[in-house]
């Protein structure tokens, strides 16, 4: 008689996760082996038990009419109220830029009313760019493939050309358990963008790549250098040419590190 | 009566009646009952999210999710176990998959795809960065230190006493540490196939077996120190 099955074995047989030879030998053993046999029945009486025991929670009343009113509120807001178009945003900042006009007679009294004013119009646009790019982030999540698969940073970088109207670094060495997984193409705040997939350890990560002299020409005055949202870390970093926003749901600490790799990157070569 | 060399004695009759509603569930019968033991596809597994669900008409994002809302609530409220909590984590992932469903392959596995969001978002939620040490401290143990296989296993009579206390089962997987009680949830509870866990959980396939193997053993010991006690404080009464 052939050994005993593992514990991964007998469950696999009960969940029917055996195919071919492995079922078959399986099934031999378990038709020869008397403690296995037990083994397989317990397994299975075990599996039909926690299957019942765990549809232990029923929704709460009301709760599937609230998911789809959350569902249908979503879906009937239009793209440009949570995400403010480009143009729409330059609107807002040269209304902004009005207001501080007016304000800045009302300077002679006090500066505080604009300060607090342009802080407030900054923050609200930091807020939409932070859930523009964990949307697009969630959206690389959820996507089958990347557009362009490698590991090898020689791979990906020449995909960009031609496509985005400027160039960037990657790292020649990445930190420790991080690897490149590929890019996308994408738009983050109207701008043309390098979405690049890193996996720090088992998270999915996004570091996003705009030109500087795009986003500040758009009277973007990012200042994001950390935030979070829906459970996820958005880490903004800058060099002289490059713009970068890192997301992930990774220890901050490590994203950090990607980031600031990110940014000296753009420094070397 | 005598099934692959097992005297069943007295609680025969149990074990034949529940091996033929097995049977009867996996649709095979015969000599090889054994083999009905194995999960096979049912009208469960054939729910919304399952390969084909899209054959006929492109489906919207509610229609994929609407059916998958108890399972969803269930889910998060085992990990989470907060009715509040689980109502939000729910609604979370609701909003990160409708956010996400541009990116979804049509036809592709959607209930994966939306566990995989809830997985996620639980992990960054406040009660799931607390269960992330206990991950890496998962990850650590070492399989060897499972049981002997042979010696871990009561009769079929005990093992059907003990799993018929459904509250001692609850309570037993509520010990499971956060890696655990997932593979057992998605795959006892949810039907899922290891694939689709694997894809839920972003770990290989050898991993899920392994956890749920590990999983299914925890259980065991939860429910056999449980009735031991039971036994022993009985005895002192």
């Amino acid at each position: 008689m052939s050994e005993h099955l593992s514990a991964e074995t007998v469950s696999a047989f009960v969940d029917g996760e055996l195919a071919g030879d492995d079922l078959a030998r399986a099934a031999q053993h378990v038709a020869e082996c008397a403690a296995c046999a037990r083994r397989a029945l317990s397994e299975s009486l075990l599996e039909r038990s926690t299957a019942n025991a765990g549809h232990r929670y029923a929704m709460p009343e009301g709760f599937e009419a609230r998911m789809q009113k959350a569902i249908a509120a979503q879906q009937n807001v239009p793209a440009e109220a949570s995400h403010p178009s480009p143009a729409g945003r330059r609107a807002g900042w040269s209304h902004a830029s009005l207001w501080g006009g007016a304000l800045a007679a009302v300077l002679l009294v006090s500066t505080g009313g604009y300060v607090a004013h342009d802080l407030a119009m900054r923050n609200a646009h930091s807020s939409a760019l932070v859930a523009e790019t964990v949307d697009e982030h969630i959206a690389a999540l959820a996507a089958a493939t990347p557009q362009v698969i490698s590991t090898d940073r020689h791979t990906v970088k020449p995909w960009f050309q031609g496509k985005l109207p400027f160039s960037f670094n990657l790292p020649a060495a990445l930190p420790q358990d991080v690897t490149l997984d590929g890019a996308n193409l994408v738009q983050l705040d109207g701008q043309p963008t390098a979405q690049l997939l890193f996996s720090i350890g088992k998270h999915h990560t996004s570091v996003f790549l705009r030109e500087r002299d795009a986003v500040k020409s758009a009277g973007e005055a990012s200042t994001i250098q950390y935030a979070e949202r829906n459970g996820f870390h958005v880490e903004g970093f800058r060099s002289s040419a490059i713009d970068g926003l890192a997301v992930s749901d990774a220890d901050p600490a490590r994203l950090h590190d990607l980031a600031l790799a990110l940014e000296q990157a753009q420094g070397a070569e | 009566m005598k099934i692959w060399g097992i005297k069943f004695g007295g609680f025969g009759f149990v074990c034949v009646e529940h091996v033929s509603r097995i049977a009867m569930r996996g649709g095979i019968v015969g000599t090889m009952a054994l083999l009905s033991w194995r999960r096979t596809p049912d009208a469960g597994r054939e729910r919304a999210g399952s390969r084909g669900e899209a054959a006929s008409r492109p489906a919207g994002f509610e229609d994929l999710v609407l059916p998958l809302l108890p399972s969803l609530y269930n889910t998060a409220r085992w990990l989470t176990r907060d009715p509040a909590e689980a109502e939000d984590l729910v609604q979370e992932t609701i909003v990160k998959a409708l956010a996400g469903f541009g990116g979804f392959e049509p036809g592709s596995n959607f209930k994966a795809w939306i566990f995989r969001i809830l997985r996620n978002t639980y992990l960054t939620s406040r009660t799931g960065l607390a269960a992330r040490s206990t991950v890496a401290l998962e990850d650590e143990i070492a399989a060897s230190g499972m049981p002997e296989a042979a010696k871990e296993f009561a009769t079929p009579e005990a093992e059907l006493l003990r799993l018929s206390d459904r509250a001692a089962l609850e309570h037993a997987m509520e010990q499971l540490s956060p890696p655990l009680l997932e593979v057992i949830l998605l795959c006892d509870v949810e039907e899922m196939k290891y694939r689709e866990i694997a894809t839920v959980l972003e770990v290989p396939i050898g991993t899920v077996m392994s956890r749920i193997a590990r999983a299914r053993a925890a259980l065991r010991e939860h429910l056999t120190t449980r009735g031991l006690r039971v036994h022993e404080g009985g005895a002192s009464r």
